[in-house]
């Protein structure tokens, strides 16, 4: 399993603007790429986004529900930047996804926030942002 | 048909994500919304021009059926002039909306009508906003017709053609007429309306037509049909058991007569696609799940009356509200609809098929699911002002 240096998490920090409290439970929070062991997983890239990235087992977890609504096979690729209409999402299931990242971190997304998702990504930072908040 | 719906809009979102319109305070599932084309919307970068009433905005789409199957239809038409044609009602034995109203020609005409303005003045706003937008949409019937007459194989090719299907479009039609005929008097001398701002939003609506998806097919157009009578039969028996509970038991029975019609037309069509669910089990199935992938989309969702850029969302959030029509009713008739056509029995389906009868088997409690969610979930609505009723606000 890799994981993040500290370098890169400081970076990512700084690039976000998470509160202080935020950061250093990033540091405490296991900063490995804690995912099943599925070979089919790779690292997101690291980017230097203006907007906040969202942690690698926030993404995992987007996956796997993503994976299990459209019920995709194992061999089929699915990363941070997998758009949902590109892996057969229809709006139904997209809501449906939704609804089932709301029911894995406690979170309520409102409706005009889901209207912006996309991507696997876009899903993460929501929900880490929603996260925040509470 | 029963495209009579004052209902909610069920028609797929603009993106193929989770889109929605920019007002969210509705209690139905707003990822149901039309896939409209408002002028000014931020889509297209236009500058909204005034009194533009909303139009579609997908790609229509024409003849997907594939033409040797137009042959069906021919083969059908003496097993449509035994069972189909026979639930039409003949004319000396059906009703005229003269039954139901004040008879002009006799000396009580002035009291009778004093008596239903009387009733009428029971009636709350809301109410009336729904019977209005149903009473709307029954007037667009031109839209329907036409609708019918697009399908291939069954099409009136002269509008006076013998063939079963033309005769049954034809009688259908002018059955329908009558509700309209009949809600417009009513509303005209109810006194609680303002006639001509229904009277333009009706002429815009015809303007507007619709495009149901149906591309020219008679799979996708009855099977259409059939989602639309049932509907606006539910939708008519609730207006009905309203105005019961408001005490007006003349508009009840008007309603109550005008669904009653639905239910036949429901009956007809439903009987149509069992037939072709026997004739081409795979062909119908993958048309049943196509509909219901694309939505069955509200023939009244173009709706304007030349102020409300919104007017079909803010009726169909009324008819929600109410009860009159609500998301809930559209996963019910779903299921009826798999029920009364045995979709979980076919067999012998292509994999594509399979797929499709997996899909609509599961597709009520996916919406169920959803519309509780949206419940659960639901805003303080606003009130907004309707200029059928004046400009008197009304409570989405």
């Amino acid at each position: 399993m890799a994981s993040f240096t500290a370098s890169s998490v400081s970076f990512s920090a700084v690039s976000c603007s998470f509160k202080q409290n935020k950061v250093s439970s990033l540091g405490k929070a296991s900063l490995s790429f804690s995912g099943n062991g599925s070979p089919s997983r790779r690292l997101p890239a690291l980017r230097f986004r203006v907007s906040c990235a969202a942690k690698p087992e926030t993404v995992n977890k987007v996956v796997d529900i993503v994976r299990k609504q459209l019920a995709l096979p194992a061999d089929r690729d699915v990363s941070g930047e997998s758009k949902f209409a590109t892996l057969g999402a229809d709006s139904l299931d997209t809501v449906e996804i939704v609804m089932g990242l709301e029911e894995e971190f406690g979170i309520s997304v409102e409706e005009e926030s889901a209207q912006s998702i996309t991507t696997v990504q876009d899903a993460a930072d929501l929900i880490e942002k929603l996260l925040e908040k509470k | 048909m029963a495209l009579n719906m004052n209902a909610i809009n069920f028609q797929s979102p603009k993106c193929p994500s989770f889109a929605l319109p920019p007002i969210a305070s509705h209690r139905s599932p707003k990822f149901f919304m039309a896939s409209t084309l408002r002028s000014g919307s931020n889509e297209v970068e236009t500058v909204k021009k005034p009194f533009s009433p909303p139009r579609e905005v997908h790609v229509q789409v024409t003849h997907s059926m594939p033409p040797q199957k137009i042959e069906i239809f021919k083969a059908m038409e003496d097993w449509a002039e035994n069972n189909i044609l026979v639930h039409l009602k003949p004319v000396e034995k059906c009703w005229q909306p003269q039954d139901f109203l004040p008879d002009p020609a006799s000396d009580g005409f002035h009291d009778q009508v004093k008596e239903l303005r009387e009733r009428a003045k029971e009636i709350p706003d809301d109410y009336f906003v729904v019977l209005v937008g149903d009473m709307i949409t029954e007037e667009a019937l031109p839209t329907y017709q036409t609708m019918l007459n697009t399908l291939d194989g069954v099409r009136d090719e002269t509008g006076a053609s013998p063939t079963s299907w033309a005769v049954w479009t034809r009688a259908w039609t002018a059955e329908e007429n009558r509700h309209g005929d009949l809600l417009n008097k009513y509303l005209y001398l109810c006194g609680r309306v303002d006639m001509r701002q229904i009277e333009k939003t009706i002429q815009y609506l015809i303007g507007s037509g619709m495009d149901p998806k149906s591309e020219n097919s008679p799979y996708l157009g009855f099977i259409y049909t059939s989602f639309q009578e049932r509907a606006t039969f539910i939708s008519h028996g609730n207006t009905a058991r309203h105005a019961r509970e408001h005490g007006d038991l003349k508009l009840a029975q008007i309603c109550g007569t005008i669904a009653s019609d639905e239910k036949r037309h429901e009956t007809a069509y439903t009987k149509i696609v069992e037939k072709l669910f026997e004739i081409d089990p795979d062909g119908t199935v993958l048309a049943f799940a196509d509909m219901m992938r694309k939505k069955i989309s509200m023939p009244a969702h173009l709706m304007y009356d030349g102020r409300d850029d919104n007017l079909f969302d803010h009726f169909s959030a009324v008819a929600q509200r109410l009860g009159v029509y609500t998301a809930r009713d559209y996963a019910d008739i779903l299921e009826h609809l798999v029920g009364r056509w045995k979709v979980e029995n076919l067999t012998g389906l292509s994999a594509d098929g399979q797929k499709a009868q997996d899909y609509v088997c599961g597709l009520p409690p996916r919406i169920r699911r959803l519309e509780e969610r949206a419940q659960g979930r639901a805003k303080q609505a606003p009130r907004i002002p309707f200029s059928w009723i004046y400009d008197r606000e009304v409570l989405l």
